[in-house]
């Protein structure tokens, strides 16, 4: 039999009582993402049927006899836009995901009635927010490999660069990404109005970062705001490690931007957080919703 | 003077319940303004990505490889008009699905069951307001949009209206039924956004849908709501149209009956089925 002073439980508050705090927490995620099947379907469909859209679109703007695909060339000198399209579709797919699954993962704590009773468990707080990014992250590993996929089979995107690159990129934007999430989530729990800021956010991306045209149709003012937003340099990085063989030296500046805005946006992100928290907790806002 | 009360169901009881619904709607949807800002701004800056790569297609504002396909060049115009029926079409797909959704969250679904009012009743009070908001935010999107992109429509707007009529009556019908799936599932956001997103790529919100792969064309043909679309745009923006407009607007009276049977006939087989299943409180 153990002893009573072995017991680690919660109540005596600790780096291990943190660790067990933050695993409970993904595996309380992962049960809930598991539990609805239908993520299996968003899994294989979403991949195809977001792009889908703008490349039937862009089909349709080149005309029977091929003229409007021919302008699109000479404006843009890229010969063909559906690897273009599916690539700056996918990434913005991933922003929005994070938004609403990490974004929301507070809020809907909020919503139901959990958040002032987690609150109140002597845990680092901040785990909550972490735990809940876990198994969506790894479900999104899981959207970009079969994305990839099924762009490569269905609509048959050559990708001619290199793997290793493509993920190095991905690997560069993750910080950047979950930071921006978590200073949304911070956010929410305060303003409350989550859709708002989540079509607020994605529709930035949406029109400045250039997921279905290259930035230089963009007016200068436009392209001047792109060149603050990470997306747009996950967009061109991908694009260029993916799609082409130019190579490191072509993603170089995109990493070392990709970097510096990862370190930037998780630092918000933290620094959000704890400023809401503890604002939500004076005006008493925690459990309102 | 005899009280009429809940307890004792008539119609002036039912209507005094879907006011009580859609009032109740009404105050939760304004009482998060930005939200309701943001309604208006969303689909606009859907369809910027698409305003950009047309100018990438486009000659002097030109849209002459989109014309081949759809009779006009004025392909901005042909998406907005789009977006506005498919904002339409959408909230009879979210406004009684995903409210049901909503009440089994937040925990009312069972006791919202229990009162003496048609089930169908509860479901049509949800839409009325999502399409009243959707009335509201569309104009405010064709007023903006049309400053931001260009709205340019010489058409019969009455004329136009005639379509609109049994197109979003049938959508009721498949509204009753998708509503019916989500109570048995349980879950509604996946299902409601692949299938509005699906149903929204092949009636050809965005583009005509002759441009579609021969191999997909028949999907598209099979959806009564393409062809609403393509009424409305032919009455006006002056497109061609896939079918004479008389056999469009008789396919979409069929599209209506039929599916209000369909719709009707399935949700209550399927709310039974959920009641004898005892799932109703579960989310």
């Amino acid at each position: 039999m153990r002893s009573e002073s072995s017991v680690k439980s919660l109540a005596v508050p600790g780096i291990f009582a943190d660790v067990q705090a933050f695993w409970a927490v993904v595996s309380r995620e992962w049960v809930i993402f598991i539990r609805y099947p239908s993520w299996i379907i968003a899994l294989f469909i979403w991949p195809v049927i977001f792009p889908m859209g703008y490349i039937l679109t862009a089909r349709a703007l080149s005309g029977v006899d091929g003229s409007g695909l021919t302008t699109f060339q000479n404006t843009t000198g890229l010969n063909e836009y559906v690897g273009y399209i599916a690539v700056g579709t996918m990434i913005w797919m991933w922003q929005n995901i994070v938004l609403w699954a990490v974004g929301y993962s507070l809020r809907n704590e909020q919503l139901r009635g959990t958040l002032e009773s987690n609150w109140l468990s002597p845990t680092w707080r901040f785990s909550y927010l972490l735990g809940s990014s876990i198994p969506q992250l790894v479900s999104m590993l899981m959207l970009m490999l079969v994305s990839g996929l099924e762009y490569a089979f269905l609509f048959r995107v050559h990708f001619s660069g290199s793997l290793w690159l493509t993920l190095l990129v991905i690997l560069a934007a993750i910080p950047s990404v979950y930071g921006i999430g978590f200073a949304f989530a911070s956010l929410v729990i305060t303003l409350k109005e989550a859709n708002a800021f989540v079509f607020l956010v994605r529709g930035i991306v949406m029109i400045f970062c250039g997921i279905t045209y290259p930035l230089a149709i963009l007016p200068a003012w436009m392209q001047s705001v792109a060149q603050w937003l990470p997306q747009t340099y996950i967009i061109h990085g991908v694009r260029t490690a993916a799609l082409s063989t130019a190579g490191f030296s072509a993603i170089a500046f995109d990493l070392k931007m990709l970097v510096l805005f990862g370190i930037f946006w998780l630092a918000v992100g933290y620094f959000l957080f704890n400023m809401m928290e503890r604002r939500a907790r004076q005006t008493g806002a925690i459990g309102q919703y | 003077m005899q009280l009429q009360s809940l307890s004792q169901p008539n119609l002036s009881s039912h209507l005094r319940a879907l006011y009580a619904l859609i009032r109740k709607d009404w105050k939760q949807y304004w009482r998060y303004p930005l939200n309701a800002v943001s309604s208006i701004f969303q689909p606009l800056i859907w369809i910027a990505p698409i305003y950009f790569m047309g100018q990438a297609f486009s000659v002097n504002g030109k849209a002459l490889g989109f014309s081949q396909y759809s009779g006009t060049t004025d392909f901005m115009s042909f998406i907005l008009l789009g977006t506005v029926l498919e904002s339409f079409i959408n909230a009879v797909f979210w406004g009684m699905g995903y409210a049901l959704k909503n009440d089994m969250d937040s925990g009312v679904m069972e006791s919202n069951w229990l009162t003496p009012i048609p089930r169908l009743l509860i479901l049509v009070g949800h839409s009325v307001t999502n399409l009243l908001v959707t009335a509201i935010t569309s104009l405010g999107m064709l007023i903006l949009g049309g400053m931001v992109f260009g709205f340019h429509a010489s058409g019969e707007i009455w004329q136009a209206l005639l379509p609109i009529l049994p197109m979003m009556l049938g959508l009721y019908g498949f509204g009753f039924a998708f509503a019916a799936v989500v109570m048995l599932i349980r879950e509604a956001n996946t299902l409601v956004d692949v299938s509005s997103f699906l149903v929204q790529i092949f009636s050809g919100s965005n583009f005509p849908v002759n441009a579609l792969p021969r191999f997909l064309l028949p999907v598209a043909l099979a959806l009564p709501l393409t062809y609403g679309l393509d009424s409305v745009r032919a009455h006006l923006i002056g497109t061609k149209t896939i079918l004479p407009l008389p056999w469009e607007m008789f396919l979409l009276i069929v599209f209506m009956v039929v599916m209000l049977w369909i719709g009707t006939t399935a949700f209550k087989s399927l709310e039974r089925r959920v009641r004898t299943l005892g799932t109703l409180g579960q989310h």
